[in-house]
């Protein structure tokens, strides 16, 4: 049955962003929230709000009884979690299940299974998803470099046990990988106690790549084509685009094929993301992981495909089939989106809560912004720092970077530092023009480059 | 409905949990219901409350101003103890900025450092937590911890003082 009210369990921009898309469907909205976020934008916008505790995550939007219980004390018959906090904790559609709570998002045993980076690889693997070519354990240098040989250089050998870095040694040729051996499987046994190695292909420049999804749960998935987010930095996106123009026609349809056989194959309900690195140096893909959830950055699909993704989620979750089948999405025009981050640059991106005193947005053809900000509005402390996104769509790459470009110089905000400086410096450099970039870019280029950013 | 649990296997079940690092666990079954935790202000705690306070849910008007939030928590501002002493040769540390002041590495695990600690440059004393950015404060100097001037979870300011140890 189609939902009638929406619980929104989240905060920010895309609890906005889904009380936005419930009223255009009809549906009732009632936002939980915490002490810090009554006068936020999407309470005051939803037919409701309910408190659901103090400021600290912890004891509001990260509990999932409270927040069911909320959700039920308050009439809804289905809950939206939005991105993160609690929106790919099973807990959460456990709880609305026993509740009679419609979940916006995949079953609670799904999210569990492709929670688990091993579960989730061996899901990949039987749909014939290409995964980085790698080896099983590793017993001795003549081993290795057999294995070396077979997967292609460079190869990383890592710890079976490990994680931070430790044990890992990158090889460039049979001779290191056989010197580094001992040095790894040292390296690993002092750490771990446990000096098993396995070895991965290493993709020295890798791009961000990753398939937007739908599924109604009953095997019938559509994708809406890929984004590229390769600039990140400390593994966290800054900019994200659509389509991925780094990357042959061959190998986009290949990727598509791949992601969408991987959800059809365990009948993927709702919206969800197969990430996938692009080995630019071989034109070929390798599966990450699939986010079950609605992410960051679906605006820039949105721009390119003309259709509304949350609304597409909050319908299925009420019942019904997709509302599109794959021929009917088409691609035009090119977008591009950066992330607006309450952040001091200068300071080493640290977050910065306060008040914002000035906020002057860009206008015009092509360009969205969606943010839960204004003028005299608080970030508080206890969330991220994420307070808008910047989309632009262009007739193709050049003219969607030219936009945002322009967009960014009339961005003004003040009150709190914010990103926006080092986005202006982004979009101007010529290795991001030219669409060179990867996804350790920005930390080795741009950033290392200095002080180029400046207010 | 037989009542197939005997207070034994409950007893059992709370040293169990106490034993396990657990923060909290929460047992449904055969219409036997049973929430423990180890944070005695959990908000689970007051799920009750939120069930049966009609209050609770505040509908906010969109023009008016927000309904006032029934505040159910106990202050997390807690204010600095009046009584700070501070010795002759010892150091202040402080807030690096604005955010919430946490005594251990993860809820539960031992606290970093407590009254009478030694510490070094190095030793880690606390984290302060603002927007998922974690850092860790260290001491800076050598000597012994003498007084801890903010309690677990509170939000501090900026170079607001922390720990009071006296230099060796």
């Amino acid at each position: 049955m189609a939902i009638t009210r929406l619980f929104v369990a989240n905060r920010g921009e895309i609890a906005l962003r889904i009380v936005k898309a419930a009223k255009g469907l009809g549906i009732e909205t009632v936002v939980g929230v915490s002490e810090a976020d009554i006068g936020s934008a999407a309470a005051r916008l939803a037919d409701r709000a309910v408190v659901l505790g103090p400021g600290p995550a912890a004891k509001s939007y990260l509990d999932p009884r409270l927040v069911v219980h909320a959700a039920k004390a308050s009439g809804c018959d289905a809950l939206h979690p939005g991105y993160g906090f609690l929106s790919e904790r099973a807990i959460l559609p456990r709880l609305c299940a026993e509740h009679g709570i419609a979940f916006v998002g995949p079953e609670p045993d799904m999210i569990d299974a492709l929670g688990d980076k091993l579960r989730a690889r061996a899901m990949a693997k039987a749909a014939g998803v290409p995964l980085v070519p790698g080896s099983d354990e590793i017993k001795s240098a003549a081993e290795a470099r057999r294995e070396g040989d077979r997967i292609g250089y460079p190869v990383l050998l890592k710890a079976s046990a490990g994680g931070g870095g430790r044990g890992m040694v990158i090889a460039h040729d049979g001779d290191e990988v056989e010197a580094g051996f001992a040095k790894a499987s040292a390296e690993a046994l002092a750490a771990f106690n446990d000096g098993t190695l396995f070895m991965e292909r290493f993709v020295p420049q890798a791009r961000h790549v990753e398939v937007q999804l739908m599924g109604d749960g009953t095997g019938n998935v559509v994708h809406f084509g890929e984004r590229d987010c390769s600039v990140q930095r400390r593994y966290q996106k800054l900019v994200e685009e659509a389509p991925c123009l780094a990357m042959p026609d061959k190998v986009r349809k290949e990727l598509h094929a791949a992601a969408v056989a991987l959800a059809s194959s365990v009948k993927y309900r709702n919206a969800g993301t197969a990430e996938f690195l692009y080995d630019v140096a071989r034109e070929e893909v390798y599966f990450i992981e699939v986010n079950a959830r609605i992410q960051v950055e679906h605006p820039v699909t949105e721009m390119v495909t003309g259709f509304d993704l949350v609304q597409e989620q909050l319908r299925i979750a009420g019942g019904s089939k997709l509302s599109v089948k794959q021929s009917d999405i088409v691609l035009s025009g090119h977008a591009i989106e950066c992330r607006i981050n309450a952040e001091d640059v200068q300071r080493g991106f640290v977050p910065v809560p306060g008040k914002i005193t000035r906020w002057e947005a860009p206008q015009g053809e092509g360009i969205r912004l969606d943010t839960h900000i204004s003028e005299g509005a608080e970030i508080p402390p206890f969330y991220d720092s994420m307070i808008g996104k910047l989309i632009v769509h262009g007739k193709d790459r050049a003219e969607a970077v030219a936009r945002l470009t322009a967009a960014l110089d009339h961005f003004i905000v003040e009150g709190v530092p914010t990103t926006i400086s080092l986005h202006r410096a982004i979009v101007r450099h010529p290795d991001f023009i030219a669409n060179t970039f990867h996804t350790r870019w920005l930390e080795q280029v741009l950033l290392a480059d200095g002080a180029v950013i400046s207010e | 409905m037989t009542n197939s649990r005997k207070i034994s296997d409950v007893e059992q079940l709370i040293e169990e949990f106490q034993q396990s690092g657990m923060r909290e666990l929460h047992v449904r079954a055969d219409g036997f219901e049973l929430y423990l935790s180890t944070n005695g202000d959990d908000a689970g705690l007051g799920v009750e409350q939120v069930v049966t306070t009609p209050a609770v849910v505040a509908p906010v008007a969109a023009s008016a101003a927000p309904a006032a939030a029934p505040v159910s928590a106990p202050a997390s501002a807690a204010p600095v103890a009046a009584d700070v002493t501070i010795p002759d040769g010892s150091e202040i540390i402080r807030a690096p900025y604005l955010g919430t002041f946490y005594r251990s590495p993860k809820p539960g695990s031992p606290v970093y450092v407590d009254v009478g600690s030694e510490v070094t440059p190095e030793t880690e004393m606390c984290l302060v937590e603002v927007m998922k950015l974690f850092t860790a404060v260290r001491a800076g100097v050598n000597g012994r911890v003498h007084q801890i001037l903010a309690t677990d979870g509170q939000m501090v300011q900026a170079d607001q003082p922390l720990f009071v140890v006296v230099a060796a």
